[in-house]
């Protein structure tokens, strides 16, 4: 699966979620495409979801959002392992992401 | 898309001249030309090409058939004076054989004298053939009477009887076998004058045959000749010249014994004549023995030589090397411009005619051949003309050497080479060739006459049939043109019948059908009007409709976010509320992006205490309004309940919206982070982006709040996450809190503000009141952004200690 546009590009490789670009979706609404892939990914219950965010540069409040919700989500479901990806050169990442594992302690992140 | 704007013009400016079917403009005229000149070039290149041809062609066939015929003239003209100069030389053999024959007998009795004299003395003694001589007292020689031949002995041969001396005699005796033999000679064989028999010069009687009155004509023509020796008077040198050649048979000019003498007229036939000598010679071979001789006629070698003919008036001569003409014909003379001039010979006379005082100084220059090549040359002769005026006429003259033979000169024995010529005027010689030259130049006119013939024939058909043809074809033309002019003139009734089925018919449908449609719609352009109008009346009271409904639409969302915007603008501190607050300059910008942002921020003072809190709500609209006012009014109850616990503050607070926001089924939520000032001292709580610190001495601090507390509504417990920091806030420090809208506003290139331009600003403005702070600050962001889009709302708090 693979949503692209000029900005940014999503897409799915086995459990692997990819994001790439600058995300800066207007709101809820328009997030719900990307989670869509993100739930479909969750739905087949692998052992561990990797979410790859090294190449994703912008990320506005919303899409923190998605990304709090998504890993509430997976709270949810103690089956399923949870691993982030991302990079410390990108300014947002470092501050948002640990919230993440705040969220849900088991979640493995990996920030490089 | 490109449209052609037509720049409207009366009708009357645009009425098209009617074109007449002949006219130069007219379609047909020009695709006669076209097509014309198509074919006029295509014709004159290939007539041309065609005539060039024949003429080169022509020329060619010239050149070979000169060339050829001038080979064939030349050959024939080679051979021919080959062959008759093998003529000339085979009758002089002839001749030179018979008197050779003649002289061998001779030679033969003297050789051997005892059976020579015998046969003398038979020959003596026979009735018929034996000498009677007579002796002529007066005239002093002694001569026989009439017979088959004559001998005159000379008067210094005679005793004064008259009687022969005795060696006379016996010189006579046995000299007279040459009655037995040369009569019959004489006879038999090629036709000769006579041939005679000369004695040693101590007794040189002379015999003859056949007989003539030989000692009279001498008498009659050579006085003192009885008295002289007959060698030394007619001969003289050709004995002694013998004599030579007896001691070295090399001294010879030409090594044969046979000597000829220059053309004469015959004393006693008077008769042009030539003479062949050949010496006997003694038994001992010590010296000469006399001679026998031959006389021919010139005319045997002119018969031969006047025999050729060439063409209509060419003809051969015959010529001495020392250019003395021996033979030619009359005319022959007279083309070479001849004289004649009579000889003074001794003993004989000469006839000469020498080339070189010919009355052409062309012929008198010519020059002989000296080998035994054949030399072929043209010259030029003057001719006198009957007006009197000289033209130049060309001959051809054509020489060859035959073989040498020795002459006597009149004085010495030499050699000679006589020289075969012919002569013929080009003009004959070449007439076949002018007349193959005419008729190929005749046929090359006749060809190139019906080539030209035939290119303005081909030129008149195809004319007449692209004449013909176009008219067919540029039919359909003429009356789409006529037509068009019709409909223009509003007779929207005419039409085109096109019989053809090209692009023209198929431009006459299309006409065909516009005018059904022009004639339709001018005919029923009222109707039409009537029609549309209703329909676009029908159209406009949709879209009044339509637009009311938008209107109201508008209306509506315009009031809800009219509505969002007042709770924003009405939760957010007054300025007369900050400006009362004692102890600390606060300032406050804040410019949503959409109409309704998703920032908070607010001031609560109650006295001694100081709270000032700063949020980011996810997206923004009335939703996040509405979410924002919800924190503001717990956050407003909190302070007043007195509850001074940050830690407790904030739990209490993401409780209530927790489940506030769960009740509402609202996806949303905020990150908050409060600072509380008492005292010299402020104490950060909640996660939210970096507070910078602006010491008064110029130290800049930045402080991560990310482990002062979790986002606010995302979670019903953030207990164990929210922390609390305090630090020292004294007079001229100054402190900022802001949203992501100012680090993360973008310019053109993608830049973002940035923390660092932020936190410098915020330095070199420090010295400033909190508002001027604030102004600073928010001015850099926008000359950051310049003209480039708002993605984020922007909120800026200036803390600054009195």
């Amino acid at each position: 699966m693979e949503i692209s546009t000029n900005d940014y590009r999503v897409w799915t490789e086995g459990s692997a979620i990819h994001y790439e670009g600058t995300m800066r979706l207007s709101g809820t609404d328009a997030y719900a495409p990307i989670l869509e892939i993100m739930h479909a990914v969750l739905e087949a219950k692998p052992e561990v979801i990797t979410l790859d965010l090294t190449g994703l540069e912008f990320l506005n409040s919303s899409g923190i959002n998605l990304l709090a919700k998504f890993t509430i989500e997976i709270r949810k479901q103690p089956d399923v392992g949870v691993r982030v990806l991302g990079s410390k050169s990108i300014p947002w990442q470092s501050k948002s992401l640990r919230n993440l594992q705040r969220l849900h302690p088991a979640l493995e992140l990996t920030i490089s | 898309m490109s449209v052609t704007h037509v720049t409207q013009e009366t009708p009357e400016n645009q009425e098209p001249e009617a074109i007449g079917r002949f006219s130069r403009h007219s379609f047909r005229a020009k695709f006669i030309a076209v097509v014309s000149a198509a074919v006029l070039f295509d014709l004159m290149l290939a007539g041309g090409v065609a005539i060039w041809n024949v003429q080169r062609l022509s020329k060619d066939a010239t050149e070979k058939v000169e060339t050829g015929l001038t080979d064939a003239t030349e050959e024939y003209l080679r051979t021919y004076i080959d062959t008759t100069g093998l003529r000339t030389e085979l009758l002089l053999d002839q001749v030179f054989s018979e008197v050779e024959a003649l002289g061998a007998s001779m030679q033969t009795l003297i050789d051997n004298h005892d059976t020579g004299a015998e046969i003398g003395l038979a020959v003596e003694g026979d009735p018929v053939l034996g000498d009677k001589l007579v002796y002529n007292k007066e005239a002093g020689w002694a001569q026989n009477s009439p017979g088959e031949s004559v001998v005159s002995v000379w008067g210094y041969l005679l005793d004064d009887e008259g009687n022969p001396l005795p060696e006379v005699a016996e010189e006579i005796a046995d000299s007279s076998a040459f009655n037995l033999i040369a009569p019959g000679m004489m006879k038999t064989g090629s036709p000769k004058l006579q041939l005679y028999y000369v004695g040693p010069k101590d007794k040189p009687i002379m015999r003859t045959t056949p007989y003539t009155e030989q000692a009279q004509t001498f008498d009659k023509l050579y006085p003192g000749h009885n008295e002289a020796n007959f060698w030394d008077f007619f001969f003289p040198g050709v004995y002694e010249g013998w004599q030579d050649w007896l001691a070295d048979p090399a001294n010879r000019p030409v090594p044969r014994d046979i000597v000829g003498t220059a053309p004469y007229i015959d004393a006693i036939t008077g008769a042009k004549i030539v003479s062949f000598f050949f010496p006997l010679w003694n038994a001992e071979r010590t010296d000469v023995a006399g001679m026998t001789a031959v006389d021919i006629t010139l005319d045997q070698l002119s018969s031969l030589v006047e025999n050729v003919k060439i063409a209509e008036t060419g003809f051969g001569f015959l010529s001495s090397s020392s250019g003395n003409i021996l033979a030619v014909s009359e005319a022959g003379a007279k083309t070479l411009g001849l004289v004649s001039v009579g000889g003074e010979g001794q003993g004989v006379t000469g006839i000469n005619r020498y080339l070189s005082q010919s009355e052409y100084p062309e012929v008198a220059n010519m020059a002989l051949p000296h080998d035994t090549g054949t030399v072929l040359e043209t010259i030029h002769l003057g001719v006198e003309q009957h007006g009197g005026a000289e033209a130049r006429e060309g001959y051809l003259v054509v020489l060859k050497e035959l073989a040498p033979i020795n002459l006597w000169d009149g004085e010495k024995i030499v050699a000679e080479n006589l020289t075969l010529g012919f002569m013929v005027a080009t003009d004959e010689i070449y007439a076949p060739l002018d007349e193959v030259r005419q008729e190929l130049s005749d046929a090359t006119q006749r060809i190139v006459s019906w080539q030209i013939t035939a290119l303005l024939f081909s030129l008149l058909v195809v004319t007449l049939a692209v004449y013909a043809i176009s008219g067919r074809i540029t039919k359909g033309l003429s009356e789409l043109a006529g037509a068009a002019r019709a409909l223009q003139n509003k007779d929207y009734s005419v039409r085109v019948a096109i019989p053809t089925r090209d692009e023209v018919a198929a431009v006459g449908l299309a006409f065909n059908n516009m005018a059904e449609e022009i004639s339709y719609h001018t005919e029923n352009l009222e109707n039409l009007v009537e029609e549309r109008t209703r329909k676009l009346e029908t159209a406009n009271s949709e879209i009044v409709a339509l637009n009311e409904r938008l209107k109201s639409e508008n209306l509506r969302l315009g009031a809800e976010l009219d509505v969002a915007k007042r709770i924003q603008e009405m939760v957010l501190p007054r300025r007369s509320e900050l400006e009362v607050i004692p102890q600390i300059e606060i300032a406050a910008f804040m410019e949503p992006a959409d109409e309704v942002g998703g920032d908070y921020y607010d001031v609560l003072f109650d006295g001694d205490h100081i709270k000032v809190g700063i949020g980011d709500v996810t997206g923004h609209g009335l939703e996040s309004g509405v979410l924002m006012l919800m924190v503001q009014s717990v956050a407003r109850a909190l302070q007043e309940q007195g509850d001074r616990d940050p830690v407790a503050f904030l739990d209490v607070l993401n409780r209530a919206v927790y489940k506030n926001i769960t009740r509402t089924n609202s996806d949303k939520h905020l990150t908050l982070a409060f600072v509380d000032y008492e005292n010299g001292k402020v104490t950060l709580s909640g996660q939210h982006e970096e507070v910078l610190i602006i010491r008064a001495n110029g130290d800049t601090e930045r402080i991560d709040t990310i482990d002062l507390g979790f986002p606010v509504g995302l979670e019903a417990d953030i207990l164990p996450f929210v922390a609390t920091l305090d630090l020292a806030f004294g007079p001229e420090d100054v402190l900022i809190l802001h949203t992501d809208g100012i680090t993360e506003a973008e310019n053109e290139k993608g830049e973002m503000f940035g923390l660092d331009r932020l936190s410098q600003s915020a330095h070199d403005n420090r010295e400033k009141s909190a508002k001027g702070i604030a102004e600073a600050v928010i001015t850099d962001v926008k000359s950051h952004i310049g003209n480039y889009k708002v993605f984020d709302d922007i909120t800026l708090v200036v803390l600054k200690h009195r």
